[in-house]
């Protein structure tokens, strides 16, 4: 019943994505994904979090449209995944940088440009523009392999926003940061993401810390089958800064999305 | 005892070492000259090549062992410049035919790699029988190659070819085929064609796998061209070392023999080196394999 009142207030503001009655099950018979609804509104920032298995990926490639759900429906700004991919926007950052290890950080992050035939006089003005935002705007003739885990991963995310996505999908992008460098990108991300308001992203997480910091809701996933157990708000304000991290409301978040999770 | 031993041994070489960086306008400084460390490099194998050629020199002289079965160093040197302008032709006529074998070699492994690599099953139906083809001894359709191209270079190249594609193809369908799984599914998901992953992502991706199969294959290529040459030499000015290894193996010419011999193999460590070379310069500044 809480579910259905959310999704309606969701529903007002334009709604990105929707999910109805979607399950995955794989040609072996595993149940990936079973039962999900979900509706995400423009704007939105919303964290997965769940155990490995729980079907956080096999989600995440629905909406990609890597794979097709066995059933339900699924849908990006009204449209099949595939056709939202199509007209770019859709962005993807992984757990692992993905740069190109040949090209200059500047023919990395166009590469998305570069694959449309866009010229590149445009290419070139908008890597500067998203590796400003990143805070590398100094590094366009740099090789990746010159730079650190972190900065890597700042590259991977400025290439994600180089199409100006309205939906950007991020799968573990800061699991194998340490954690003084992932609670900076978290901060980046932020103020990238509140730059841009009608921007929605979607981010996979083991780590619940990161789940509440981050998002406007927190989607609990558990597996066996894999399914959307509870989604729960995180109402507090942005921007949210180390300041958010010390409140005593970050500490219940934190409990009730733990609590799901043990359950 | 021993460890006395040991110590009068290192003394020299450290002592020769120190007086080598005193030796040179920045012996001063902690990063040894590029001359000392050219020196460094350069030296041990050439004390061995001397120590070589000088126990080689020695032996044949001691024993008295006549040129016809073992020449002497200094024999072989003297019968490379007594017929040096036939030595000089032989050299660079095989050179012609292994460049051109080669060439289409490069040519052709990596075009036929980049088609099986565009799909699955055309590699699943075609690749054995490359493989099948490899395994053919050369020797054993050369006499065909003559019956169908004539004798001369146009056979001789085909031969050329023919031991120094398979390296190329094979490396290079690895190489294609190696791509990491992350990558293509970028590609995939920004809506990449299958020819702009091959040339964006696929292919800059297996050029360390390619070139690690030119290295193999240029020095076939040279063999090849020899092998050729054995089987479709034709005479005159125009044979190749090949051809010079056979008439001075039928004259006894032993000396001539060897010559043609190292010839080869100095061509063959040249063709490495080149492309060596040439991978360096391209790998060097993004994969492992090629940098300092």
């Amino acid at each position: 019943m809480q579910l259905t009142e959310r999704q309606a207030t969701e529903s007002k503001k334009g709604t990105m994505l929707a999910i109805e009655d979607v399950g995955k099950i794989y040609p072996n018979g595993t149940i990936a994904v079973q039962h999900a609804n979900l509706n995400v509104g423009e704007g939105e920032f919303l964290c997965f979090v769940g155990p490995s298995g729980c079907g956080k990926s096999t989600i995440f490639n629905m909406i990609a449209g890597l794979t097709e759900p066995t059933s339900g429906s699924l849908s990006v700004l009204g449209d099949s995944p595939r056709a939202a991919r199509r007209r770019n926007e859709i962005a993807f950052v992984f757990q692992e940088h993905t740069l190109l290890p040949w090209s200059k950080l500047i023919d990395n992050v166009t590469m998305p440009l570069t694959l449309r035939g866009v010229s590149k006089k445009e290419r070139i003005a908008e890597g500067e523009r998203v590796l400003e935002l990143v805070g590398l705007k100094d590094y366009t003739k740099v090789l990746p392999r010159e730079l650190s885990g972190g900065m890597k991963m700042r590259v991977s995310i400025a290439r994600a926003l180089i199409s100006r996505p309205k939906l950007l999908l991020m799968d573990e992008p800061f699991g194998a940061l340490d954690e003084i460098t992932r609670q900076t990108l978290q901060d980046e991300l932020l103020n990238i993401w509140e730059q841009d308001k009608r921007m929605s992203v979607l981010f996979i997480t083991h780590n619940v810390f990161e789940s509440v910091f981050l998002s406007t809701r927190v989607v609990v996933m558990t597996p066996r089958p894999g399914k959307i157990s509870d989604i729960i708000d995180i109402p507090s304000h942005y921007p949210r800064d180390d300041e958010f991290r010390t409140r005593p409301e970050f500490g219940d978040y934190v409990r009730s999305v733990s609590d799901v999770l043990k359950h | 005892m021993d460890k006395l031993a040991a110590t009068r041994v290192i003394e020299p070489a450290s002592a020769i070492r120190t007086s080598m960086k005193r030796r040179t306008p920045s012996g001063h400084s902690a990063i040894p000259h590029p001359i000392v460390r050219l020196l460094k490099k350069v030296l041990p194998p050439l004390v061995v090549f001397v120590l070589f050629i000088g126990g080689w020199e020695l032996i044949v002289r001691l024993y008295g062992i006549a040129s016809y079965i073992l020449p002497k160093p200094s024999d072989i040197v003297s019968a490379a410049a007594h017929n040096s302008s036939n030595l000089i032709a032989s050299v660079s006529t095989t050179i012609i035919e292994a460049l051109i074998g080669f060439a289409i070699s490069v040519v052709l492994g990596i075009g036929v790699a980049i088609l099986l690599a565009l799909s699955k099953t055309v590699e699943k139906s075609v690749y054995p029988y490359a493989i099948i083809l490899q395994t053919i001894p050369v020797v054993a359709i050369a006499p065909i190659i003559v019956i169908w191209f004539g004798a001369g270079i146009n056979a001789i190249v085909i031969i050329s070819f023919l031991i120094s594609f398979f390296p190329i193809l094979s490396n290079t369908l690895i190489g294609l085929n190696s791509t990491d799984q992350n990558m293509k599914n970028l590609f995939y998901l920004y809506n990449a064609s299958k020819l702009q992953t091959i040339w964006k992502l696929r292919f800059p991706a297996a050029l360390p796998y390619i070139m690690a199969g030119l290295k193999i294959s240029c020095s076939s290529a040279v063999v090849g061209a020899i092998v050729g040459e054995y089987i479709a030499g034709i005479g005159g000015g125009q044979g190749g070392l090949g051809y010079g290894i056979t008439v001075a193996a039928t004259r006894l010419q032993t000396p001539y023999l060897f010559a043609c011999g190292l010839s080869a193999a100095v061509l063959g460590i040249v063709f490495f080196l080149i492309i060596n070379l040439i991978s360096n310069k391209l790998l060097k500044s993004w994969h492992e394999s090629a940098m300092k």
